[in-house]
C-alpha cells in the first residue's frame, strides 16, 4: 500500500502565493465644510480649488500635484467624499485640519469617515439609529 | 551616540552669463533656496529646512557651494534645487542652474571630492583649451597638483583651490 501511495503522481495544479500588504492604492475621506456664518455656497469647481490651496499652503507645488478627486459633492450640505493616494493621506489631512478661511470667512472642515474601502462609506455606525 | 548629523551638498552653479558667477554672495544664495523651498514644499518644507540650513562654502570663482542641511530633511533640499532658474542681484537677473556634484556626510568627505573633482576638471580644461598661454599657465597647474599629491596625505583646500581659481580666471 506504501508503494502505491508513492507511485502516485504529483498533483497538476501549483499553487502560488501572493501577500498583499497594502490592499488597496487609495484612500476615500468623507469630510464636510463648516462656516462660521451662513449662507456661504461652493460649487465643486470652487470646492477643489479650495482643497488644493490648502495642500499648496502647507505642502508646496509638489504636493498640490497629488492625485486628488472629489468622488461626490452635495452644495446644500457642503460635503463631499474625496479620493487621494495612500501616500498622500496623511498630507491631506493635516493641510485640512490647518486650513481655517475661505475668502476671508472662517470655516473648518470636519472628516467624518475615512478609509480604504469605499463600500466602507455607505454606512457609517456612528450615524446608526438604534430604535 | 547623540549629535545632530547633517547632509553637506556640494552643488556648481552653471549659467552662460559669465557675471553671473561673479555675484554669487552667501547671503543672497541662502535667501533664494530657501525661497525655493518654501515654494516647491509649502510652510512645512521651508520651516524643517530651514532649521540647519546653511550655506558653508562659496566660490565665486569656480561657482562652487557647499550647503548644509539636517539629515532627515535634505531631500526635501535637494530635491528644490532644479527649481532654481535664475540669481538675482542688485536688481540684474542672470539665468543659471545648480547641478549637484556630491552629497556627503562631512565637510571633509566633500573637500576630498572636490579636490578629486578639480583634478578632473583641469585635464579636462587642458584638452579644450585653444590659447597657446592658456595652454602653459593649465599644464603648470596640473603638474603642480601632481606634485601636492605625492607630497602629502592631506592638503588643504584653500592650496589648491588657489590654482584652480587662477586657472579657471584666466579661461
Amino acid at each position: 500500500m506504501w508503494s502505491a501511495l508513492e507511485k502516485m503522481p504529483a498533483p497538476a495544479t501549483t499553487y502560488e502565493r501572493i501577500v498583499y500588504k497594502n490592499p488597496s492604492e487609495h484612500h476615500y475621506m468623507k469630510v464636510r465644510l463648516e462656516f462660521q456664518d451662513r449662507g456661504v455656497g461652493l460649487n465643486a469647481a470652487q470646492f477643489k480649488q479650495l482643497l488644493i490651496s490648502a495642500l499648496k499652503d502647507l505642502f508646496g507645488e509638489v504636493d498640490a500635484a497629488l492625485p486628488l478627486d472629489i468622488l461626490t459633492y452635495e452644495e446644500k450640505t457642503l460635503s463631499a467624499i474625496l479620493r487621494i493616494c495612500s501616500s498622500g493621506l496623511v498630507k491631506l489631512w493635516s493641510s485640512l485640519t490647518l486650513l481655517g478661511s475661505y475668502k476671508g470667512k472662517k470655516c473648518a472642515f470636519r472628516v467624518i469617515q475615512v478609509s480604504p474601502f469605499l463600500l466602507a462609506l455607505s454606512g457609517n455606525s456612528r450615524e446608526l439609529v438604534l430604535d | 551616540m547623540v549629535r545632530f548629523k547633517h547632509r553637506y551638498l556640494l552643488c556648481e552653479v552653471v549659467s552662460d552669463d559669465p557675471r553671473c558667477r561673479l555675484s554669487l554672495e552667501d547671503r543672497v544664495l541662502g535667501g533664494l533656496i530657501r525661497d525655493t523651498i518654501a515654494r516647491v514644499h509649502g510652510t512645512f518644507g521651508a520651516a524643517s529646512c530651514s532649521i540647519g540650513f546653511a550655506v558653508r562654502y562659496l566660490n565665486a570663482y569656480t561657482g562652487i557651494v557647499l550647503l548644509r542641511c539636517r539629515k532627515e530633511f535634505y531631500q526635501l533640499v535637494c530635491s528644490a534645487l532644479p527649481f532654481i532658474t535664475y540669481l538675482e542681484n542688485k536688481g540684474h537677473r542672470y539665468p543659471c542652474f545648480l547641478n549637484t556634484l556630491h552629497v556627503g556626510g562631512t565637510i571633509r568627505t566633500c573637500q576630498k571630492f572636490l579636490i578629486r573633482y578639480n583634478r578632473r576638471q583641469l585635464l579636462i580644461l587642458l584638452q579644450n583649451c585653444t590659447d597657446e598661454a592658456e595652454r602653459e599657465a593649465i599644464q603648470k597647474s596640473v603638474t603642480r597638483s601632481c606634485l601636492l599629491e605625492e607630497r602629502s596625505d592631506e592638503e588643504e583646500l584653500s592650496d589648491n583651490g588657489g590654482e584652480e581659481e587662477a586657472a579657471e580666471a584666466m579661461e
